[in-house]
């Protein structure tokens, strides 16, 4: 009797299940979501006429890359899905375009969650389980810090599209190459610009509030910038919190008793949401201090939801301003577009792209799926990517002793563009927002608030 | 910290003697025949308190350790504390900026609300059905994913009452359903091992709820507008010296500030524990809710249905969580994984305040609100301040489980 009761109950709450699964199904397509990646494997796509002659060699073992982005909190999940959008269409692209060598790709992704031990289980499987010979993506610096043991172990290539902890390339492993800035580079950038705003535009900038995550990205890069705002003449107090914080009302009043003349948000994520909107319920928001946002807010969507008084915001971008894009990001953002009704595609899903055309790039270079010869391929490449000709100029033919510059160059793409950009409408679209900084991309001057 | 000393030495002198006290006075009162049940915590707070000058009388005069000699003596524990802290850093904002100080204790009190309410749902669920339920995190989740797709996404425009009201039914209604067709068969002697039974499958729940929130919504955060905005207002009007308002904040004095979405939702939790004690308290239900939790079989044999009081129990239990995550949801930022971290806490609340304790439940969490804001405020090095935040709770938790293992309203074994 109990077993039929409990089989009717059961019935029923299947059915309500099914009808809940069906109502949420259409609400998502009417809000402009990126088609859902059921499969987190991008199978080979259909190939377009050219490729379709090979189309015997497209039924051969594809060749397998992996990614890495963060889906799931804590990590930065808004940055890990728009790299997982990005790094399907290089699968699909490159499938498109009739594989490599021939063989058909198969990009997979997994989802690193932002945190350093789930970085490396993913990374060790993709490489001894999955078989990729080599792995783009990557978001989080911890998670490249730990991930870069287990390609380094294994002798598979990574090349990293946003990890910026310097340490990951200053340890000079051959396996492992960035295309994402430094740490410490765009730690300059920030206080440049901030000298900036105090020498050139007038305003009083005694001392700044940093306040950044417990991570091998967000340690550092206080570190880097207290030290270069030290030598600029500009004091500075660092709160830390832990990556997946929520609560900052106590912090909020902390910061608030330093009366701070600018505030810096270097951690990511939606703990960088959580910190804004608080700090502007507080009354120290974007809209009454100067206020650098995480670049978490180009995803404007999410962060008008979460911060809707995030007006005024600097942000830092990495990559050129749209108008400077080449043809191959265009391309890239006309289909990111189509695919996920953004205006404009994030730097950090654009590096995702990148790196995954640039290790199938090396494959076809060196014609080999060895990941030593993908190695040798990609030391040796030049690629037109979307961030622009890709190099690694540091490497074992010209290491950093020959060419006399910091090991943290080592593998490293030289040449990513930093601007800053700034919200000045409530609602702004990320592509609409102004540049203002540095002169020479500059769009509109910035608005200072809080200045009396 | 200018003279750590005088607070290292301070520190040392409340535990030397508090450890002492704790192990020493329940063998002064055996060796009596006295009643021991406070000996133990009673002689660690009133060790800690004054040291030789209060434990020496008490062991020679054995007095009953009341509530109200244990009350005194954490009240002096806590001026040395303050006292030694005060002089070591006199610097400290919570020392030297008053208004930073009750902004703080304002913070903490507010946000301890909305913990005890959380809290409350799961206590109650362990006093009627004895299950700890590790799906009320996901309750919390749902019930603010409820609220901020029904004033945002669904029906823009509508009330957050209504969204809150939704979001109670929806949890509620998960409740019912979960306890009659998974927990009920415990009742009725179906499961073999209940217990390891029950935390199996709520921790399934757990998982269910999550992942099948993330499939429907994805897992970017979102999070709802605030739902009372307040009016611009200043008095006097030239300056606002007595009270500013605007639609994010209220400051009061020109030192005291409470971010308006906190306001609103203590406000509403506030509200919902004057309702949810009224029920408990003033009704036939609530009676029976009550009587079944003391002795089951008693409640039983006066004509009261434990199973029904169980599902009542449990669905209460998931809609006050539902209930603290809709007013939390236009405060943080809103996923799937959410509830995983205001569960934990809710478990150290439970714990803290005694399992099935209701009032130890609400005090618990204002407890843990309160050393938070504490930590968080007071703690000198600004870079480890907040990164502590999981650990204060957790470091009064085991404090109170050293010295009163049932927790602070618990019940004697």
């Amino acid at each position: 009797m109990n077993l039929r009761r409990n089989l009717f109950w059961s019935l029923i709450a299947l059915t309500l299940l099914a009808l809940l699964l069906a109502a949420c199904g259409g609400q998502t397509e009417t809000v402009g979501e990126p088609e859902p990646a059921a499969e987190e494997e991008a199978a080979p796509a259909a190939t377009e006429a050219p490729a379709a002659e090979e189309s015997d060699d497209m039924d051969m073992e594809p060749i397998k890359i992996g990614a890495l982005a963060p889906l799931s909190a804590p990590g930065a999940v808004v940055g890990g899905e728009a790299m997982r959008d990005a790094m399907l269409i290089a699968a699909d692209v490159l499938n498109a375009r009739g594989g490599i060598m021939g063989r058909p790709v198969e990009v997979i992704i997994v989802d690193t969650e932002g945190l350093p031990e789930r970085g490396t289980a993913v990374v060790e499987r993709l490489i001894n389980q999955d078989g990729v010979v080599g792995i783009g993506g990557g978001y989080h610096s911890s998670v490249g810090v730990a991930a870069k043991e287990v390609a380094r172990d294994n002798g598979v290539p990574i090349v990293f599209a946003e990890t910026w902890n310097d340490t990951i390339t200053s340890v000079q492993y051959d396996e492992i190459f960035r295309i994402a800035p430094l740490s410490s580079e765009v730690s300059a950038v920030d206080v440049n610009f901030i000298q900036w705003l105090r020498d050139e535009n007038g305003m009083k900038l005694d001392k700044v509030v940093i306040l950044t995550e417990n991570t091998d990205y967000g340690i550092p890069a206080a570190e880097n910038t207290t030290a270069l705002l030290d030598g600029a003449g500009i004091a500075s107090v660092t709160f830390s919190v832990d990556i997946g914080t929520q609560d900052f009302a106590g912090i909020i009043e902390r910061v608030k008793a330093e009366s701070p003349d600018m505030i810096v948000t270097l951690a990511t994520g939606e703990a960088s949401y959580n910190f804004t909107q608080q700090a502007a319920d507080a009354g120290i928001g974007p809209q009454d201090v100067p206020f650098m946002c995480n670049q978490v807010s180009l995803v404007s969507d999410a962060f008008w939801t979460n911060v809707p008084d995030g007006n005024n915001c600097f942000v830092r971008r990495i990559g050129l301003p749209q108008k400077l894009y080449n043809d191959v990001a265009q391309e890239l953002v006309a289909e990111y577009s189509a695919r996920t009704g953004k205006d404009d595609i994030e730097s950090y899903a654009m590096a995702s792209y990148d790196s995954i055309m640039l290790i199938a790039q090396a494959i076809e270079d060196s014609g080999s799926t060895d990941p030593a010869d993908i190695i040798d391929a990609l030391e040796n490449i030049n690629h037109m990517g979307a961030l622009g000709p890709i190099t690694f100029p540091i490497n074992r033919s010209n290491t950093p002793d020959q060419a006399g510059v910091d090991p943290k160059w080592w593998h490293q793409f030289p040449d990513p563009a930093i601007t800053i950009v700034q919200y000045q409408e409530a609602g702004q679209d990320a592509v609409d927002t102004a540049v203002v900084y540095p002169n020479v991309y500059q769009t509109d001057p910035p608005v200072i608030v809080g200045q009396e | 910290m200018e003279n750590a000393a005088i607070f290292g030495w301070a520190l040392l002198w409340i535990l030397f003697w508090g450890a002492l006290g704790g192990v020493v006075t329940p063998r002064v009162y055996a060796r009596k025949d006295l009643e021991i049940s406070q000996a133990s915590f009673g002689g660690a707070v009133i060790g800690a308190a004054l040291g030789p000058f209060s434990l020496l009388p008490l062991w020679f005069a054995t007095p009953k350790i009341t509530s109200r000699l244990i009350g005194i003596a954490i009240a002096i524990v806590v001026g040395i504390f303050i006292a030694a802290f005060a002089l070591a850093d006199p610097d400290n904002l919570c020392v030297a900026n008053g208004g930073f100080v009750i902004s703080q204790l304002a913070n903490g009190i507010v946000i301890g609300i909305i913990y005890g309410l959380m809290a409350l749902g799961l206590t109650l669920i362990f006093s009627i059905l004895g299950v700890v339920s590790f799906a009320h995190g996901e309750f919390y989740m749902i019930g603010g994913m409820v609220t901020y797709f029904m004033t945002a996404e669904w029906i823009p425009g509508v009330s957050p009452i209504i969204a809150i009201l939704a979001s109670c039914v929806v949890t509620f209604a998960i409740g019912y359903l979960f306890e009659r067709i998974f927990l009920r068969p415990m009742g009725s002697g179906e499961i073999e091992r209940p217990t390891e039974y029950a935390i199996l499958v709520t921790f399934g729940l757990a998982f269910f709820l999550q992942y099948l929130t993330q499939a429907l919504t994805s897992a970017v955060p979102v999070k709802a507008q605030r739902f009372f905005p307040f009016p611009r207002t200043e008095i006097p009007a030239d300056s606002g010296a007595l009270l500013k308002m605007t639609p994010g904040n209220v400051t009061v004095f020109d030192a005291i500030s409470i971010p308006n979405p906190r306001f609103t939702a203590a406000l509403l939790a506030l509200m919902m524990l004057a309702a949810l004690l009224w029920f408990l308290y003033r009704t036939w239900v609530g009676k029976a809710l009550r009587a079944v939790s003391q002795d089951r079989q008693a409640a039983a044999v006066t004509g009261i249905n434990p199973n029904s009081m169980n599902t009542l129990a449990f669905s209460m239990g998931a809609m006050l969580a539902g209930l603290s995550g809709a007013s939390l949801v236009q405060v943080f930022s809103w996923l799937p994984q959410v509830g995983i971290p205001a569960a934990a806490r809710s478990f150290v609340i439970i714990v803290l305040g005694g399992m099935g304790s209701l009032p130890g439940a609400f005090l618990g969490g204002l407890i843990v609100g309160l050393v938070e804001a504490a930590g968080t405020g007071c703690i000198p090095d600004a870079t480890r301040a907040a990164a502590y935040i999981p650990a204060y709770g957790m470091v009064i938790l085991t404090l109170v489980l050293l010295l009163k293992p049932t927790g602070l309203f618990g019940r004697e074994l």
